[in-house]
């Protein structure tokens, strides 16, 4: 049992669905030469592409599971690739999936974060509102240019999550086809974003008075956090 | 390496002119800044006719609301900030507009008040310019804005006050300004011989003056934005002292 068992698997049926009416394409980025990374700030008049401004569609969301994910740093996308979009903005669904062992869901979590906001590709203006979990992207005229595609971006967060101990494999899933297909992932998003906020809140505020806490009902039905529940209550006991 | 120039001077001296016009100096090399509206009045974007969808001060607002939520940690409310600083932008061709806003009472909140200079401090580093209309001296920028400025653009108008002022600034900017330091530029000069009076009267290194101009007085009375400015005698000394100090 993992932490996101509902929400991976909510992914993994998204992805079959896509796969089976050939709407999805799989890459695999192991030979793949890195695109350069870099902080960039993209302005309007340099910018060829948004994807995720949330007035259309934006979402994103980081899940990790013990489970086997397949191929490490597969990248698969539903919708148009960087160079392929007809319009000047379009919908945008990010998932990242880190498979491995994470003993320390807590700190595992924080690690696989800050690897995901620490990577930047050059020609890539990327912010991300967590709360909210929208991500807002442009990418720059000369990046588009040169080749810049979802498949580096994939890669790159591919890369920078097996860099994470006890990661073991790492894939993206980019979803641009339409606002109903990000909405579709919507309630995995929002189930994992609960879960996280439930973990946060159990470490930063150490209180375990399940009656006030409006996390109880997660709690009580997710395996995994009622094992950090009573970990952490044990230890504040001790 | 970017260059970051705070305008500052005694309130009514021209410092929103003066910083519109180094604005449309900008724009029109194409040079990517950043200009900071720090005045809460918000002189400046009326000047370039911009109209902020929020300011700095509603995005404090917003993150005090997520630090209330209370499930965010500083990693996360500092990306946050990245985001709701970027919706703040206002973008016109290379420059990108921010205001500060008119402050408003909502508690102490240091974390927060940490977390978004460090967030426009990160912003300004990704532009060639920053550009700062300061409200007054340069402890409010320090305080609200950048740790610190590369250089302190002293406006004063030809009156004894104006240079008083920008001289007290200086000696305040000796302190916080990391770069080269601090010129004065004097304003509204109605001939060559207030100019020479002027800089004969203080130990502030002169960077030239600025003519009394009826092109920039007509766009200060009317709507037009200053980024329409056409070239002038004042638009003309006001870019030769910003070439002085190598903003471009």
């Amino acid at each position: 049992m993992g932490l996101f068992d509902e929400q991976v698997n909510a992914v993994a049926a998204f992805v079959r669905d896509k796969r089976a009416s050939g709407e999805l394409r799989e890459f695999a980025t192991g030979e793949r030469k890195p695109w350069p990374e870099g902080s960039s700030l993209v302005l309007e008049e340099d910018s060829a592409l948004e994807m995720g401004n949330p007035r259309i569609a934006s979402l994103s969301v980081l899940l990790w599971t013990e489970g086997d994910i397949g191929d490490s740093g597969r990248v698969s996308i539903v919708g148009p690739d960087i160079n392929e979009a007809a319009d000047l903005s379009i919908p945008f669904a990010q998932v990242l999936i880190a498979s491995g062992e994470f003993p320390n869901e807590y700190d595992s979590f924080r690690d696989l974060r800050d690897a995901v906001y620490d990577t930047h590709l050059s020609g890539l203006s990327v912010r991300t509102m967590p709360s909210k979990q929208t991500m807002w992207c442009k990418v720059a005229r000369d990046a588009r240019a040169a080749g810049l595609s979802l498949v580096d971006l994939g890669a790159a967060y591919a890369e920078a999550l097996r860099g994470v101990e006890g990661v073991t494999a790492a894939e993206a899933l980019f979803v641009t086809s339409s606002a109903a297909d990000v909405k579709r992932l919507a309630g995995a998003a929002s189930g994992a974003q609960r879960l996280v906020d439930a973990m946060m809140k159990m470490y930063q505020e150490q209180n375990f008075d399940c009656e006030t806490c409006e996390y109880a009902d997660v709690c009580d039905t997710v395996m995994d956090l009622k094992k950090i529940r009573s970990k952490l209550a044990d230890d504040k006991a001790v | 390496m970017n260059m970051i120039l705070a305008v500052c001077g005694k309130g009514g001296v021209g410092k929103t002119t003066i910083s519109a016009v180094g604005a449309r100096g900008l724009a029109s090399r194409g040079v990517k800044s950043l200009i900071v509206d720090a005045d809460p009045a918000g002189g400046l974007a009326m000047a370039l006719d911009i109209s902020p969808k929020k300011t700095l001060n509603d995005v404090r607002k917003e993150l005090i609301e997520e630090v209330k939520a209370g499930s965010r940690d500083e990693r996360d409310l500092a990306v946050s900030v990245d985001y709701l600083v970027a919706e703040a932008l206002a973008e016109v061709g290379s420059l990108a507009f921010l205001a500060i806003g008119r402050p408003e009472d909502v508690g102490c909140y240091c974390k927060v008040n940490v977390i978004l200079k460090d967030a426009i401090e990160g912003l300004g580093n990704l532009f060639d310019v920053v550009l700062i209309d300061a409200e007054a001296g340069i402890e409010q920028v320090n305080r609200k804005v950048m740790g610190s400025v590369d250089y302190v653009l002293l406006v004063s108008d030809t009156s004894v006050k104006a240079v008083r002022v920008a001289e007290t600034i200086k000696t305040v900017a000796d302190r916080m300004v990391s770069g080269e330091g601090a010129g004065l530029l004097i304003n509204r000069v109605r001939e060559e011989g207030e100019a020479k009076r002027v800089a004969k009267g203080t130990s502030l290194p002169v960077l030239g003056w600025v003519p009394e101009d009826d092109t920039v007085r007509r766009f200060d009375a009317g709507a037009d934005s200053f980024l329409e400015l056409p070239d002038c005698p004042a638009s003309g000394a006001i870019e030769k002292a910003l070439e002085a100090v190598e903003l471009f």
